[in-house]
């Protein structure tokens, strides 16, 4: 059964760690945590180590990450750095760090300073996906891999680095095949369900997650579809991990078709080729040029053009956008989002701005219930005219 | 938008009507060399930019951690705007009010209200259409992810090509070098979208300028670090702006200049009308919204402010203009490494602490006041660090909230109340005990 398999990956993902990564340790392996999508996991991988996504899930308040970070730093790190300062992240044998944003870089002072993590690395990401300063991030990729070696003693050879692309890339062709059974005019899957398979794939080892992804597909084939009676939506933002969220969204009738969240669709990277030469160049390519994120300047044009093609891809009714309270990139592009739609008349759109941790369920059936009867009004007169709107 | 119409927006009109009058208020002070050169500073820039846009030469925009030298290096002229401006001359010479608005006008539009009022200013300038269209636009990622947010709704709202200058996180030389290539590829861009060219003579010139008014920068804070301080707390933050807008020209030199003349005229006379009882580095944001409140500080209070900030420059040497690649690379190690903020809050918070602790000795200072923009996450985001840094280091630290562009989220009332409290209880009162007062 679907819900099965789906209650066993819940139960996998409710706490920032697992029985996984506690095996994995067992086993005496390294496990190294990461915030953010643009960290290559293969050169996790390929030093031997198991590439766990930070989280706070588990987390009843921030107040260590408060003491430290104040209010005013999004909830998703603060709840991450309380965990940590609290000591709870000590089994990881390392932390890696990108310039992601202004709150990831201050988490980096406090996993240096506040933790009793061992092994401490950082990659500059530039802010802007072009050639020229690709060679930057591959500098700094060919550095951290010598810190992974140096630290952890292990060579991070040219096949390693193949053997961890072929490791996930498999697990990428099956998340593809999984969201596209999304897209179909009866989904196979929900919004928050497909959600929590994504996380999973971000805290589970590869070869664990791939057989739960391929226990699902097979029962999914056989699973009706779902039925979205008020409409489609596409889901866009940054951190969030919280299917609950979802599914309070979709309880209002809707379905969530397609994300582009950090922790969900946009996670998935098209598969990396296997047989390359220079295997770190082609993770650094994957990664650096991927579908971008709000924190790179000056793509929101492809942004842009990316979410529409997901929108009309997925026949979407419209986009709800999350965002994390005192995010800025994230402000950037509500702004921009909103502006393109308007002048384009383009597709409707919810903003919402929410905390981590927390489900605020009747304000956001409300908002979503207003939407929804947004789009069917819409409808109706598209469908009273006989055309678009 | 023709110039005349521009000039004829009351947003622009009030700030062109209002400048001569205070400008003459100021003149009143012949001893005022700092902000009499300021004020006569800001009219050139505003007539040269009426001139540019007149004689239809090309505008760029930009965002505020870039400095001009390269636009003003452009020959036959060109019109630096940074977005910002029309916001910020609002605050500080304008009508408040009309800020106030381009702040609400940026949130109505989509700006979350928990974003940095720097760029609802901007934003809210290009939603009204306030700036003329650009012939292209430079955005750089410093010195956080305001200016992130503030390129991005630049690039959008502008229709113009548009230029990313990317400085990495590190604090280090491969840093510069990868600014410095960085410049290497904007100045074709600028070329190609200005029709202007770069002349490297005249770049001399201007990185010459740009080197002299560093020079009186460094020499006029010098003068700052007498105790007691003879010049007027609230002239320090003006660094930053004078890079952003003035780097490069005979105008930023002057500016210096007077600066640099006031503070030495006046320490050397000795001479001011209260007694200094406490000395505070104000370490993140000033209060643009209310300049005279420094001079409340002083006359009420005793407190002096000789330097925060966005008036330190640090001294990382001059810009080498012996050749094209070291002015490219000297300009490149500006932008990095010395720009006020730039320089403190891209990397890590080591760079932050050791700079205050800098200002602290250097300055003389008794005590840091943390004047925290609610919309600075970096500086909150490492308050638990500073604020052990502070406590090994057995400074006194204010720590509040306010909105550097907004008087609406925390009253004037309010700061007031929290540093007399600060300075009279517990700065001043120590410093007593002590015996370092008086």
């Amino acid at each position: 059964m679907v819900d099965d398999v789906i209650n066993e990956v819940n139960a996998k993902i409710r706490s920032y760690t697992n029985e996984h990564v506690t095996e994995w340790k067992n086993s005496g392996r390294p496990v190294i945590g990461y915030f953010c999508h643009y960290m290559p996991a293969e050169l996790i991988l390929a030093a031997g180590a198991l590439p766990l996504r930070l989280r706070g899930a588990g987390s009843e308040d921030s107040s260590a990450g408060d003491a430290f970070m104040s209010g005013r730093v999004c909830t998703y790190v603060r709840h991450v750095m309380s965990l940590a300062v609290e000591g709870d992240y000590d089994f990881l044998d390392g932390e890696i760090c990108l310039n992601t944003c202004d709150h990831v870089r201050r988490a980096a002072d406090l996993f240096v300073k506040k933790t009793n993590i061992p092994f401490h690395g950082f990659i500059s990401l530039p802010r802007n996906p072009r050639e020229s300063l690709y060679g930057n991030l591959l500098k700094e990729l060919r550095n951290l891999r010598v810190a992974l070696q140096d630290h952890f003693g292990v060579e991070i050879t040219d096949d390693r680095l193949r053997e961890a692309i072929i490791a996930l890339n498999r697990n990428r062709r099956l998340l593809t095949e999984i969201n596209n059974m999304r897209k179909e005019d009866k989904p196979k899957l929900s919004g928050a369900e497909s959600l929590s398979v994504h996380i999973a794939s971000q805290v589970l080892p590869p070869d664990v997650f791939a057989g739960i992804a391929e226990r699902l597909i097979k029962e999914l084939k056989d699973r009706p579809g779902l039925d979205s009676p008020r409409g489609r939506l596409v889901m866009l933002g940054a951190e969030l991990d919280e299917p609950d969220y979802v599914a309070v969204i979709e309880s209002q009738g809707a379905l969530v078709v397609a994300d582009l969240l950090c922790f969900g669709q946009r996670s998935v990277l098209d598969p990396i080729d296997e047989n390359t030469d220079d295997p770190l160049d082609a993770i650094g390519r994957a990664y650096f040029f991927r579908p971008s994120c709000a924190r790179m300047i000056g793509d929101f044009p492809a942004r842009w053009d990316n979410l529409n093609r997901i929108v009309s891809d997925a026949r979407a009714d419209g986009v709800i956008f999350t965002r994390l309270l005192f995010c800025d990139p994230w402000g950037a592009e509500q702004h921009n989002l909103l502006h393109r739609a308007k002048k384009g008349n383009t597709f409707p759109v919810l903003t919402l701005t929410k905390e981590y941790g927390i489900v605020p369920t009747g304000q956001l059936r409300t908002r979503v219930q207003a939407f929804l009867e947004k789009i069917e009004i819409a409808r109706a007169k598209r469908d009273a005219v006989g055309g678009a709107v | 938008m023709t110039v005349d119409e521009m000039v004829g927006k009351p947003e622009w009109r009030s700030i062109l009507e209002s400048l001569p009058v205070i400008k003459r208020f100021f003149e009143g002070d012949p001893d005022s060399h700092g902000i009499n050169a300021l004020m006569r500073g800001m009219s050139i820039y505003l007539e040269k930019l009426v001139d540019n846009l007149e004689r239809e030469n090309p505008a760029v925009w930009y965002n505020l951690g870039f400095n001009s030298e390269l636009i003003y290096a452009l020959d036959g002229g060109a019109a630096a705007l940074p977005i910002e401006a029309l916001g910020v001359m609002h605050n500080l010479l304008g009508d408040i009010k009309i800020s106030m608005d381009f702040i609400d006008t940026a949130q109505a539009e989509g700006v979350p209200s928990d974003c940095c009022s720097a760029d609802k200013l901007a934003i809210g300038t290009l939603h009204r259409g306030l700036y003329p269209k650009p012939a292209c636009t430079v955005g750089i990622n410093t010195p956080c992810d305001s200016q992130v947010m503030a390129t991005q709704v630049m690039a959008e709202m502008s229709d113009a090509p548009f230029f990313v200058v990317d400085v990495p996180y590190y604090h280090n030389d491969e840093t510069v070098r990868q600014v410095a290539a960085q410049l290497e590829e904007l100045i074709p861009f600028l070329e190609e979208n200005t029709g202007r060219r770069i002349d490297f003579d005249r770049l001399r010139e201007v990185c010459e300028l740009s080197n002299k008014m560093t020079e009186n920068i460094w020499e006029w804070l010098e003068w700052r670090k007498n105790t007691p301080l003879a010049q007027s707390s609230k002239l320090v933050a003006f660094t930053l702006i004078l890079q952003i807008l003035f780097a490069g020209t005979q105008e930023g030199v002057d500016i210096t200049e007077g600066l640099k003349r006031e503070a030495l005229e006046r320490t050397e006379r000795g001479e001011r009308f209260f007694e200094e009882r406490v000395r505070a580095v104000w370490y993140q944001d000033p209060v643009w919204t209310d300049m005279q409140m420094y001079d409340w500080f002083e006359h009420e209070l005793g407190l002096t402010v000789p330097i925060d900030v966005f008036g330190y420059y640090a001294n990382e040497g001059l810009i080498d203009t012996s050749t094209r690649e070291t002015m490219i690379y000297g300009l490149a190690r500006k932008i990095a490494n010395c720009h006020p903020m730039a320089r403190q809050f891209r990397s890590n918070i080591d760079v932050y602490i050791r700079d205050f602790m800098h200002m602290l000795e250097s300055w003389n200072a008794d005590c840091c006041i943390f004047a925290g923009h609610i919309a600075c996450k970096h500086a909150w985001g490492g308050i638990g660090l500073f604020k052990e840094a502070c406590r090994r280091a057995d400074v006194p630290l204010l720590v509040f909230e306010f909105d550097m562009f907004d008087p609406r989220i925390t009253s004037y009332d309010d700061v007031y109340f929290e540093v007399d409290r600060f300075v009279n209880e517990i700065v001043y009162p120590r410093k007593l005990r002590a015996g370092k007062a008086g």
